[in-house]
């Protein structure tokens, strides 16, 4: 094993964001050297933070890349990631993990917006909250996340799992509205709450186990399993979708 | 305000370009080692010695590339780059040099298709379809376009003016309407994109054939197609009705297209008497998607028999693209079957459109069909001068497929190891793999910008060929005829027509080896035709009432201004006004 | 006609050109809202807009209430405003965005597209973020159309067509005053013999509008209910009211039915949507709703849906952003590549967060409309304003250049109307102390040009 840790020097301007899609387990085999972006300028990553390398390995498998210190500005780490892990001891900027492969990202704090955006495969684990999109695609394309799997422990925000097309997203706490919206297939779990969950849903399944605060009119109730609710829709788009509720606010 | 000249004065200087293989069918020069002197931005005889010498060593030396169909500029196009922020995720390029930023693959921002273009020879372009009403939106983009010399073809197949005209069979009344919205909208050329059928579209119809009245009109797309042609004609313009036919993309269609063939008589004897555009579209067989079939040998018969007309293919290629027509009712059934992302955008009295993203499957049968009618257009039909290569960018693929394509015509090999990879049943339904006949260099040159210069009226204006005076537009491309073989090394011929050595237009270096170096501004060539005093439109009052009652725009504000074609090229018309006694 | 100089000479005085001191101009676009009405006539005594025919009172207050306009540019320091020169003004421009990590230029909605054009430049050279007032506006329009596309038309087709029109969160009477009786409810029609009395209106608003009154058909909606009511409007259109309950977003079924079957009905719908809908919860999914309602609607009849633009040319500026850079608005070329996504890239997100370390507005009142913390935020770093007129953002600016007004004094130039249509501007008067935006961008472009060596 190789343990890397990147602990983020102080800096001038805390809110400029830093994009760092190389931050990924096999960048840091060898001494390539890892850029990053903090605003518009190009730094080395040695600008930013403290680099620690404890062991020495040849597969990036067998990399694990801690981050240490303020990371909520830093975007798109763990991009296109396809193994080793990432642990994130706080919170973590936008774009965490996108178009991710496989391999694991560990966040121990918050996540910012679109946290497993595009995501193929791998396991994303969030012990926080985690922003807007999480497990969502990008804007216009027609199909998001569509493989692994996103665990969140806390709430998420709005959109989440939209387009969700493979894979699963799990939300221990409350969704914020929309979530599940355009989904086309995988599974989303709430624990929580929900608003609005699954509209217009093509295919694939959304499980709400809290409650549905609001409900979209155009689901069609086929029967009830393990004493849920289930539908089937959503009609209004010609969708054949699961969505299985325990209750909702609707009156039928 | 000031504009500075944009170039440096090192990039007009001569050049002497020594070794050039030199294709020129216009000048009948079908493959010889020349010299090519260049200097004030035209092809000459000598040059000072203080040219610019290239040694072309043999490398393939062509007059710069014209595209005589292709969707670049303007309201649809922008539409398609609009609802589309993933497709611009592709082909992101940072400022480099003088090369702006760009983004996009299927369509690109302006500077991307510009650069995109000139890195694979092109020079010249023909914007197949811009709604009069907005046309200050395409010269907008053609300034922003600045490699190519532009032009655009204004649609008139829902024009009520038209319409009208149509009716009575009035030829000289259309002539004086078509003069008019081209001088006011700096128009080259007349489209007509469904005729009728984007006025039946207005209110959701379309028209099934060529007899059926459009809708609130007693007038027919034959009539249409008739007046136009005539009246098009009579003008004496630069290209030919420039015509997207009925019932596009329809199993079965392919009667309409030949009955549309039927429709006008040789009038010219420069050019083609009609262009048919991306008639791959338009040779569809059997009646419904599962009985679709090739009619390839149908609709080429019948270009022999009609030698003046001319067709481009519309080739579709494999892979995802973006659909952009002024025939907003096919668009909507297309919409109906991918159930994909869909925009429509009709303008009152003139026409519509439709955008919509596709993906063409190679394991599907009918895109597999359509893929191979595309090459057998360009293989059946005998007269290259008869069959452009096009892919109505980006309706059929996006236009850096070309050297696909040219590579799928000069080689049967390379067809063979294609046909291997799309549907088995292709075969049965289209007689691509029989075909073995592979096209030279010559063709090639002719199906590029030979063919182009000569069915846009471009000749005279020195475009298409590298004759003493004519424009240097050249393309040299790595590309060595003599010592190969395109039949068997078609990998190279891809990777010779995907990025030139040089670019030149007007006798400046702009691209090279694939960057482009230097900034140069366009020109737009548009048609400026004569109409007698008393045909003149504005002086016709019901063409005065129809305009203030029905459009949504001042009259004085619809005439595009003089700013926005800077560098316009007026190509000016006389007519047949006297000769035939109309005026 | 939008034309990137190379190089731009700046006289230090305006030299006056175009306009009249005496006259009438007709054929005058209303640099007002994107209506964007071609036909306003303008009289001009002594250098002074003294009648305005045609236009809305809003139009007519834009020509006529043309006062209070800012002499000179000003910079504020530790003593106050003081005017300063064009030139130092323009200096000042060029140092802050020089260097800056994460400059912003905001605004672009009443700048003609040759000066928005120069705006996208200007961005990608220095690697910063552009973006329009669609931003606080019309955004989540266009991020709906960004994933099912926009059945659209121009104007004049619902003019001469439509027999059935829907404003939905739309109150044109207000708002578009001129749109009713110039495009839509109350024009002839080529295709209808009393387009006055045959038209249907179908009003959907939280509250009862001066709108609503002329309507058929009022559905009062509960607030944040248009999601659902354009679900299940989808549904009972494709024949599946079976799953629609009693009541959708305080709308009875029978209502929804009637409304559908007019729709259905109609020989040529069309629907305005306005802030109503793009701008309360949900955002870009009640128009993608919207939209969607209306392609299910093209399967039975004809029917268009247009966004009731706000601003006189920001589909300019989303036309003008688009053929350059690829996206309409919110493109960040930090990278030097364009990258756009709103919610990230976007103004009020950017200022929020506090990334922005260097701002010019153009045009738009930032002060008036932005959440406080985004205001808080531009008052803390360098910002120059550069609009004709002192307003709340000026408190927030550390510069302030004053412009020619464009569709008054500025030269003539393009705007697009909410329906795409580019028409070009008239010079109204002449145009005699002041620089036009295009101008001053130019004279920017030119100079950040040279100290990047590019």
């Amino acid at each position: 094993m190789m343990r890397v840790t990147l602990t983020m020097k102080p800096r001038s301007n805390p809110f400029l964001p830093i994009e760092a899609e190389q931050i990924i387990p096999e960048n840091f085999i060898g001494s390539r050297q890892v850029m990053v972006y903090e605003g518009n300028k190009e730094h080395s990553l040695l600008n930013i933070c403290v680099i620690r390398r404890d062991g020495n390995v040849n597969t990036p498998e067998n990399v694990s890349l801690i981050l240490r210190g303020d990371w909520s500005r830093v975007k798109r780490v763990g991009e296109y990631m396809s193994s080793g892990t990432i642990v994130v001891e706080g919170d973590i900027g936008m774009h965490c993990g996108n178009f991710m492969r496989a391999g694991k990202i560990e966040i121990r704090g918050n996540a910012d917006a679109w946290l497993g955006r595009e995501m193929r495969g791998g396991v994303i684990v969030c012990h926080g909250d985690a922003g807007d999109y999480c497990g969502s695609g990008y804007r216009g394309e027609k199909r998001g996340m569509r493989g692994g799997s996103i665990e969140v422990m806390g709430n998420v925000g709005e959109f989440a799992a939209e387009y969700l097309t493979g894979g699963s997203v799990a939300v221990h706490g409350n969704a914020g509205c929309f979530a599940g919206v355009e989904m086309r297939g995988g599974y989303l779990t709430i624990d929580g709450d929900a608003i609005l969950p699954a509209a217009n849903m093509v295919a694939g399944e959304c499980v709400v186990k809290g409650r549905v605060l609001e409900m979209v009119p155009t689901f069609e109730r086929v029967g009830e399993e393990n004493g849920m609710i289930v539908y089937h829709g959503d009609i209004a788009n010609r969708g054949k979708g699961r969505l299985i509720v325990r209750s909702t606010s609707r009156t039928e | 305000m000031m504009h500075d000249a944009t170039i440096h004065p090192s990039a007009l200087s001569d050049i002497l370009i020594k070794n050039a293989y030199l294709v020129d069918p216009i000048q009948g020069i079908s493959g010889e080692r020349v010299d090519l002197c260049v200097s004030n931005g035209v092809i000459v005889d000598a040059v000072s010695e203080h040219a610019i010498v290239i040694d072309a060593d043999g490398a393939l030396t062509l007059a710069g590339g014209i595209d005589s169909h292709t969707h670049v500029c303007g309201t649809k196009v922008n539409f398609g780059r609009y609802m589309s922020p993933e497709d611009m995720r592709a082909g992101r390029t940072a400022r480099r040099g003088v090369m702006y930023p760009t983004s996009g693959y299927t369509v690109p921002t302006t500077y991307g298709n510009s650069y995109r273009y000139s890195k694979m020879g092109y020079t010249t372009l023909l914007e197949g379809a811009m709604a009069p009403l907005e046309a200050r939106h395409t010269h907008e983009e053609f300034a922003a376009t600045p490699l190519q010399d532009m032009a655009a073809n204004a649609l008139f197949d829902g024009n009520w003016n038209l319409f009208e005209a149509a009716q009575q069979h009035d030829y000289r009344q259309a002539a004086a309407v078509i003069a008019w919205v081209l001088r006011a909208v700096k128009g080259f050329g007349v489209k007509l994109t469904n005729p009728g059928g984007s006025e039946a579209w207005g209110f959701g119809d379309d028209l099934a054939s060529l007899d059926e009245s459009v809708p609130h009109w007693d007038v027919t797309p034959r009539e249409i197609i008739d007046t136009t042609i005539k009246a098009n004609e009579y003008l004496d313009l630069p290209h030919s009705v420039h015509l997207h036919c009925n019932n596009l993309g329809m199993p079965g269609n392919y009667t309409t297209t030949l009955e549309t063939m039927d429709i006008p008589s040789a009038l010219n004897d420069r050019r083609q008497t009609l262009y048919m555009t991306h008639i791959q579209y338009h040779s569809y067989g059997g009646s419904t998607w599962r009985t679709f079939r090739s009619e390839s040998l149908a609709i080429a018969n019948a270009v022999h028999n009609h030698p003046h007309i001319c067709v481009d293919m519309g080739q579709v290629m494999f892979g995802r693209t973006m659909t952009m027509t002024a025939d907003g009712p096919m668009e909507f059934r297309l919409y109906t079957l991918h159930h994909n992302k869909w925009s429509n955008h009709d303008v009152e009295l003139e026409t519509g459109s439709g955008v919509i993203p596709v993906y063409y499957d190679r394991k599907n049968l009918v895109n597999s069909i359509m893929w191979a009618i595309g090459l057998e257009m360009a293989l059946l039909i005998k007269n290259p001068w008869q069959c452009l290569l096009t892919t109505d960018n980006p309706n059929g693929a996006p236009f850096v497929k070309y050297p696909e394509i040219i590579a799928l015509l000069m080689s049967a090999a390379y067809r063979d190891e294609q046909i291997a990879t799309v549907h088995p049943s292709l075969g049965k339904r289209a007689p691509l793999p029989t075909l073995d006949r592979e096209l030279s260099f010559e063709e090639i040159a002719v199906m590029t910008r030979a063919g182009q210069a000569r069915a846009l009226g471009l000749i005279e204006e020195g475009k298409g060929h590298l004759s003493l005076d004519a424009a240097a537009d050249i393309a040299i491309y790595p590309i060595w005829p003599e010592s190969m073989d395109p039949a068997a090394e078609y990998e190279d011929i891809i990777s010779g027509f995907s990025q030139t050595l040089y670019t030149i237009k007007d006798g400046v270096i702009v691209c090279r080896d694939g960057k482009v170096v230097q900034k140069i501004e366009n020109k737009t060539f548009w048609s400026d035709a004569y109409v007698p005093p008393q045909y003149d439109v504005e002086k016709n009052p019901r063409f005065v009432e129809m305009f203030d009652r029905f459009y949504s725009v001042q009259f004085r504000n619809y005439a595009v201004q003089d700013e926005y074609v800077r560098r316009g090229h007026p190509l000016v018309r006389t007519g047949k006004w006297d000769t035939e006694g109309g005026g | 006609m939008t034309e990137i100089p190379e190089a731009f000479s700046f006289s230090h005085t305006k030299q006056p050109s175009g306009g009249v001191h005496d006259g009438v101009v007709t054929d005058v676009l209303c640099p007002f809202c994107g209506c964007l009405c071609d036909d306003i006539k303008v009289t001009v005594t002594a250098g002074t807009i003294t009648g305005v025919e045609n236009a809305c009172t809003l139009g007519a207050q834009k020509f006529l209430a043309d006062t209070g306009r800012l002499p000179k540019p000003i910079r504020r320091d530790e003593d106050g405003w003081h005017e300063i020169s064009y030139d130092e003004a323009i200096e000042y421009c060029v140092e802050i965005l020089k260097n800056a990590n994460r400059p912003l230029l905001y605004g672009w909605s009443s700048s003609l597209t040759e000066a928005q054009a120069i705006g996208v430049h200007i961005a990608e050279l220095i690697g910063g973020v552009i973006d329009s007032t669609s931003t606080v506006c019309h955004g989540p329009s266009i991020l709906a159309i960004q994933e099912v596309g926009h059945p659209g038309c121009t104007l004049g087709q619902v003019k001469n067509r439509a027999d059935v029109i829907v404003y939905w969160g739309a109150n044109p009477t207000d708002a578009h005053p001129r749109h009713m009786s110039r495009y839509s409810t109350y024009v002839d029609a080529y295709f209808m013999h009393n387009s006055f009395r045959d038209r249907k209106i179908i009003v959907v608003d939280v509250r009862r509008t001066a709108t609503a009154d002329i309507a058929d058909e009022f559905l009062q909606i509960t607030p944040g209910g248009d999601y659902a009511l354009a679900s299940a409007l989808r549904a009972i259109v494709r024949g599946r009211d079976d799953v629609v309950p009693a009541e959708v977003s305080g709308i009875s079924k029978v209502q929804m039915m009637q409304v559908a079957e007019m729709l259905k009905n109609a020989k040529f719908g069309a629907v305005f949507f306005g802030l109503g809908v793009a701008m309360t919860r949900g955002k870009y999914k009640n128009v993608r709703n919207a939209i969607e309602l209306v392609d299910e609607l093209n399967r039975f009849t004809k029917c268009t849906i247009t966004a009731m633009r706000g601003h006189w040319n920001v589909y300019g500026s989303n036309e003008v952003f688009t053929w350059i850079s690829g996206y309409p608005y919110g493109i960040d070329y930090s990278r030097g590549i364009a990258y756009y996504n709103p919610g990230e890239t976007t103004s009020a997100d950017l200022l929020a967060r506090r990334e922005v370390d260097a701002a010019v507005i153009v045009g738009s009142d930032v002060g008036a409309h932005f959440p406080r913390a985004c205001c808080e935020h531009l008052a803390s770093i360098p910002t120059v304003l550069i609009d004709p007129y002192p307003s709340a953002t000026t408190h927030l600016s550390t510069v302030q250049i004053p412009t020619a007004v464009n569709g008054i004094d500025a030269e003539p130039g393009t705007a697009y109307r909410m329906d795409g249509i580019p028409l070009q501007t008239r010079q109204v008067l002449p145009c005699t102390t002041h620089f036009t935006d295009y101008e001053i961008f130019s004279r920017i472009y030119a100079r950040l040009k040279e100290e990047k060596g590019a």
